[in-house]
């Protein structure tokens, strides 16, 4: 936090709207632009722990009652890597390692039943029409509080509910029609590996390990992810449309969603460094006007 | 292949109820040691329950 007084002046109100701009985009530059190892090993690592439980489980060595919280941590673990990948903040196109980053967003979000570059496509169209209730794919995230933001969660998770629509549009969208069908052959394979599982009297097995902390997780991201740092989606624009916030769990048990209001500034910022970005450059939001929780 | 796919898209929470939710309503039911009413098997009890759920949600588009 002493860092910021070195480059934020004690009074900002002197200065005009672009050197304001510059100041921003100074500090965002100084936490970007390095690998975000932590975000590679945790995204190889969850992996790692994920694929084991199957063997273990099946095999004995570990009880399914024990494998289920782990399968659950590790499905709610899956998204933040994937959403480094997903804002190339693990490799930039054209760089040395962009091959890692582009590993790790398809290596990661088939946990999640999602090709990478749909993820990819339909987050990074949140960015650009975040709140806007016709266009942001997230939009259905929308409730008035924690239990109703639940409920919208698992409705969004229904075969009929909006929020397939919504990312189906940003796809079209996006000129990318081709990932509608990649996303069924996800969805028909994900079923087909279930299916197989459990006709094969490894069903308890299919559920515990993958279908349930499936959705407990999903529901989780979608709470710290989308509902919390937007609520209540009610302002658009680039210093209005999400939020710091203190949460009950702390900035690590809601996954640095915390800073939100820096990730969609700065989206090249890697998620481990958003809090000491924020601290630094909280001044200037407070001067832009944004809303500032912390 | 295309047009197969989207057919299976169609009937998905049909093909998820017997796929899936049949097998684990039975192998649940013989893990916690319960029976089917009626007399009947918990493999049949399931394709009752489970097939009626998937029904439902392929009509309604909706589980809950």
């Amino acid at each position: 936090m002493n860092a910021h007084s070195t480059i934020v002046p004690d009074d900002l109100s002197r200065l005009s709207d672009a050197e304001l701009r510059k100041l921003e985009n100074k500090i965002a530059r100084k936490y970007s632009g390095k690998v975000p190892w932590l975000a590679v090993f945790w995204a190889f690592g969850n992996l790692a722990v994920w694929l084991s439980l199957w063997p273990l489980v099946f095999s004995g060595v570990l009880s399914l009652w024990a494998a289920f919280p782990i399968a659950t941590i590790n499905m709610a673990l899956v998204y933040l890597p994937t959403h480094e990948a997903q804002h190339d903040i693990i490799a930039r196109p054209g760089t040395k390692l962009r091959w890692l980053n582009e590993l790790v967003g398809h290596a990661t979000s088939w946990m999640l039943i999602y090709p990478f570059e749909v993820l990819r496509v339909t987050h990074l169209d949140h960015h650009r029409h975040t709140n806007d209730p016709d266009l942001d794919v997230d939009i259905s995230s929308k409730a008035n509080g924690p239990w109703s933001a639940i409920w919208m969660s698992i409705k969004g998770r229904q075969p009929g509910a909006k929020r397939n629509k919504d990312y189906a549009a940003a796809i079209i969208r996006a000129g990318r029609p081709e990932l509608l069908l990649l996303s069924m052959l996800y969805k028909v394979g994900h079923i087909a590996i279930l299916g197989t599982l459990a006709w094969n009297g490894y069903a308890l097995e299919a559920f515990f390990l993958w279908w349930l902390p499936y959705q407990i997780a999903i529901t989780y991201i979608v709470f710290f992810l989308s509902w919390a740092p937007h609520h209540p989606f009610a302002e658009q624009g680039r210093y209005r449309n999400t939020r710091s916030w203190r949460s009950k769990l702390g900035n690590i048990g809601s996954m640095g969603m915390q800073f939100h209001v820096v990730h969609h500034l700065h989206p090249y910022i890697p998620l481990h460094l958003t809090p000491a970005a924020y601290w630094e450059m909280k001044p200037i939001l407070e001067a832009r006007g944004c809303r500032i929780g912390l | 292949m295309e047009r197969a796919l989207k057919l299976f898209m169609a009937a998905l929470p049909l093909v998820f109820a017997f796929a899936f939710l049949v097998p684990v309503i039975d192998q649940g039911m013989q893990a916690v040691n319960l029976a089917a009413p009626f007399g009947l098997s918990t493999l049949t009890f399931a394709m009752i329950v489970g097939g009626t759920w998937g029904l439902i949600a392929q009509t309604t588009g909706r589980w809950l």
